[in-house]
């Protein structure tokens, strides 16, 4: 074997430059293969079996299609590439599914479902979210393959789904119900955004979600408020107060089950340094929103957060003259792993009862919670890892957080028994549900070469298990 | 000899014999649905054809007037002067209705065709209103007559089309014919009783104010809860937050200065004594301890400011997505009695937003013609001599409201003719006035005719009070 982990990073530098990048990208945003349609099923199967089938299989995968667990869902493929089962094998993943176009919202000039290059932004439907990112990723094991000489050292299973905006339905089954054909020492994926545009970037898990809709019904219809107003409960001042009370007018959480009783020192250290970097366009942050005395890091990535989604009482369009009925409000709380999210729902009613709102009922979305989950910081794997990172981004500084703020599926990965490593190539100004979503050239570029000194490392010289 | 009684009988006499209702009849025929532009020439042929001989054949001057507003119902001004040293009595009533929905109405009864059934006379408009300013028009006649052609009083009788609609027009037609509608006492035949067992003085109204509440923090597109959330302001958290801030949880308001600082005792004394028919299928509060504790429900919404939450949005509650709100809106209603003043009540939330902290909310009062608040004293001279009138007729204590709860035109004419207003109801609470099966009581309107014919006839014995 010859060449080099300085000519690994060049090669994948040199895709990038002679726009083979950009070309393939652009083939793979051209097929719309939105989930969220039903009539553009036949897209999502066109992404697997064409697509991404003959790319893998030109990287020496050997590539299945699996069927969604769920009726009228999109397919799984997993493609493995086994060059010794004595080697350390990682599991890596992407999601070829995007959402809707949005066509009549973009700017003029862009399309979704074409790739423009304005500048430094990379436009098109799934550039950021996510096919940007795998591409990234397959072409750095490419180069790496090419410049040590057709074999990777190591072994790669890559698993595609097409639902990750539905939810990823399906994905937890089928994880569980393949663990042989998934298993691994380790995965890497790419997904979500950077801290910020100008360092790369490490996660090691993701927030958890819960929804739930509180709901104030006290009769059935309206009646005049002319007669019953001050006489009859209005729901809506009853939603506010117990609104009031879980959360204070600065937005800081007042149940203290649903927050972490601390931040682990460890995590404290980790983002002592990051500060948060959502691109030209992003809002400032006010001081005084949050938990006081948290960095915007650690509101982000260390805390719980709570978010009133939604709200209605009445018809807010034609209000009308009567004392309402129901009034409700669609909450969401993102959690670390650092508390216990089985306390969320019975923390909540007794908070409730305690504070005389026993009228408020909790409706729990069970089908979206997803629970928190992250690598402990102190596995080998991590250390590891900054350490590739940092080499190939010279003086550059590194953010190593310990779990995106946001949804990623990494319960599913971390419940196969693998440390869980995300190196996310996009930003937080990238509109990824929005229309112009776009990846930043320059972070894909970084991207590339990160990747690629990163499987060379895993090729070369792994982490002591 | 003209007496008193002699009225009453004659009134009582013009329902028996079927004349009362058969000109009702009459009346419900024209759909004078005033919320359907298409119907207004119904309006005006209802006053000309039906209201404006009648009138004349009691010699009453009668004048059409076109509303002020573009597109709204005529009023209809009827005036008998006797001698200027009299006093002067306006009637009020509403010829407009609200719309029908013949679908909705039970199996038999169509809404223009008054049907009678066993005690219930069923049409649209039957109570409100065209049931009662007829009450009011008959019982004048019957006091004209066994007065042989005198009334002993100046009447007058102001019939509006635009009530259904919220009377708009009416303050600025009342402001530019002062003059013609001058007078001494207001007298409104509208609205139900509380009890079927005794009839009813209304001495005011409260007056209703909107706010729109937005917090609208400004920003461009959406900002992923999962990133977002607890870092940048929700409009939803903080519109709660200042919702809150308005009331005790139990809804008690914390804004000293919506509140009356004193209501008379008489006033207490009336919402207290009020007799209130049981009725099926009146809500409760589920919870006894909602409001102010120290009040009778008669007390809430009698004597007492009220603020509701009558619409809230924010996000997209159709479809809940993952994204912090920028945006929020309510509305509030509030209504406030005689004691606190309308124009009060949007400084002073101002103020308690800023005392509080909320520096985002914006307060937009919205721009709709509004009901002012009014209210007499029980113990007016005038007052009294209804009061003392009424119970003559029913031969025992009638029921004084000191303020119905919801809000209506006569603080107009208080306010701009310094007349005393009141209002005699003669509908009950099941009467299903704006729903379909409207209908009236028909020994309501028996004791309605008589119960007016005594005011009427009193008004002209020399006993009454006088020029106010």
């Amino acid at each position: 074997m010859s060449g080099t982990r300085d000519g690994a990073i060049a090669r994948a530098h040199r895709y990038f430059d002679d726009g083979s990048f950009v070309a393939e990208l652009s083939r793979r945003v051209a097929i719309p293969s939105v989930s969220q349609e039903p009539d553009k099923r036949p897209a999502l199967d066109l992404y697997v079996d064409e697509e991404m089938t003959g790319s893998l299989e030109a990287l020496g995968f050997e590539c299945a299609k699996h069927p969604n667990p769920h009726e009228d869902s999109g397919p799984i493929l997993v493609a493995r590439r086994i060059e010794d089962e004595s080697l350390p094998t990682v599991l890596t993943y992407g999601h070829g599914d995007v959402v809707r176009g949005l066509e009549s919202g973009w700017s003029q000039g862009l399309d979704p479902w074409t790739v423009t290059r304005k500048g430094d932004r990379l436009y098109g439907r799934g550039t950021a979210d996510n096919k940007g990112q795998h591409t990234v990723n397959l072409a750095a094991l490419d180069a790496v393959i090419k410049e040590r000489g057709g074999s990777l050292g190591f072994n790669v299973v890559f698993v595609l789904e097409m639902m990750e905006e539905r939810g990823s339905r399906g994905l937890r089954e089928f994880c569980d119900a393949n663990r042989d054909l998934l298993a691994a020492d380790v995965m890497i994926a790419s997904d979500g955004p950077r801290l910020s545009p100008k360092h790369a970037n490490m996660f090691l898990g993701s927030r958890g979600g819960f929804n739930f809709r509180l709901d104030v019904k006290l009769r059935e219809g309206g009646h005049h408020s002319g007669h019953w107003g001050g006489v009859l409960e209005d729901p809506e001042i009853i939603l506010s107060h117990a609104i009031a009370s879980i959360v204070d007018r600065r937005g800081r959480i007042l149940i203290p089950e649903w927050v972490p009783k601390q931040i682990p020192p460890l995590i404290r250290e980790m983002l002592k340094d990051v500060e948060i970097d959502s691109g030209d366009e992003a809002p400032d942050f006010p001081e005084d929103w949050g938990e006081p005395g948290l960095s915007q890091a650690e509101k982000m990535l260390a805390w719980t957060s709570f978010i009133v989604l939604a709200s209605q009482n009445g018809n807010p369009d034609n209000p009308v003259n009567a004392v309402s009925d129901v009034a409700s409000a669609w909450c969401q709380l993102r959690h670390t792993s650092d508390v216990d999210a089985g306390r969320f729902e019975p923390a909540l009613r007794e908070h409730l009862d305690a504070n005389g709102f026993q009228m408020v009922s909790i409706e729990a979305d069970q089908r979206r919670r997803r629970r928190a989950s992250r690598t402990d910081p102190a596995n080998p794997w991590v250390g590891w890892a900054r350490e590739s990172m940092q080499r190939t981004v010279g003086g550059n500084v590194v953010h190593v957080a310990p779990n995106q703020s946001g949804g990623l599926p990494n319960d599913v990965f971390e419940d196969m028994g693998m440390p869980t490593l995300w190196f996310p190539h996009s930003y937080n100004g990238c509109s990824q549900h929005a229309p112009n979503e776009h990846m930043l050239a320059s972070i894909a570029r970084e991207g590339l070469g990160v990747m690629a000194g990163l499987f060379w490392d895993l090729a070369e010289n792994p982490p002591k298990s | 000899m003209a007496t008193r009684d002699g009225a009453l009988e004659r009134a009582r006499e013009h329902f028996d014999s079927g004349a009362f209702l058969e000109a009702l009849a009459r009346r419900i025929a024209i759909p004078t649905e005033s919320q359907i532009p298409e119907r207004q020439p119904e309006l005006y042929r209802y006053l000309e054809e039906e209201m404006k001989p009648e009138f004349e054949a009691m010699d009453h001057e009668v004048r059409i007037f076109d509303n002020p507003v573009e597109g709204r119902g005529p009023v209809l001004i009827a005036s008998r002067i006797e001698d200027s040293s009299l006093p002067t009595m306006l009637s009020y009533g509403h010829g407009d209705v609200v719309t029908s929905f013949p679908e909705e109405w039970d199996e038999g009864l169509k809404p223009y065709e008054m049907k009678i059934d066993g005690e219930r006379v069923y049409g649209r408009g039957v109570v409100d209103n065209k049931g009662q300013h007829c009450l009011g028009m008959a019982a004048t006649k019957a006091v004209l007559d066994e007065r042989g052609g005198r009334l002993g009083y100046n009447s007058k009788f102001i019939i509006e089309t635009g009530e259904e609609q919220g009377s708009h027009g009416l303050e600025p037609f009342i402001q530019s014919h002062t003059d013609l509608l001058a007078t001494d006492i207001f007298l409104g035949i509208d609205g139900p009783r509380h009890s079927l067992k005794m009839p009813e003085v209304v001495l005011g109204s409260r007056g209703a104010a909107y706010f729109d509440l937005i917090v609208d923090l400004k920003r461009e597109g959406g900002l992923h809860s999962g990133h977002w959330g607890g870092v940048m302001p929700d409009a939803g958290i903080i519109l709660a937050q200042a919702i809150s801030s308005i009331t005790t949880p139990k809804g008690v308001i914390l804004i000293d200065d919506w509140l009356p600082k004193s209501v008379p005792n008489s006033v207490r004394a009336a919402a207290r004594d009020l007799v209130v028919d049981k009725m099926d299928n009146i809500p409760e509060p589920e919870d006894p301890e909602w409001g102010d504790m120290s009040l009778t429900k008669e007390e809430k919404v009698m004597t007492n400011t009220s603020v509701i939450v009558l619409a809230y949005r924010c996000g997209n509650p159709d479809n809940p997505v993952n994204s912090v709100p920028s945006y929020a809106r309510a509305r509030l209603q509030v209504r406030h009695v005689a004691d606190v003043k309308r124009e009060a009540l949007g400084p002073a939330l101002e103020k308690h937003f800023a005392a509080q902290g909320f520096g985002g909310i914006e307060v937009v009062e919205t721009g709709r013609e509004l009901f002012p608040a009014h209210r007499e004293d029980p113990d007016n001279p005038w007052v009294r001599h209804i009061v003392k009138s009424l119970e003559r007729t029913h031969g025992g204590r009638i029921n004084i409201c000191p303020g119905a709860g919801g809000s209506g035109p006569r603080g107009f004419f208080a306010n701009h003719l310094d007349c005393v207003a009141m209002i005699i109801p003669n509908s009950y609470a099941g009467c299903g006035q704006h729903g379909p099966n409207e209908h009236g009581l028909k020994p309501l309107f028996r004791e309605g005719i008589a119960n007016l014919a005594g005011i009427y006839w009193d008004a002209g014995e020399p006993d009454a009070p006088g020029r106010s």
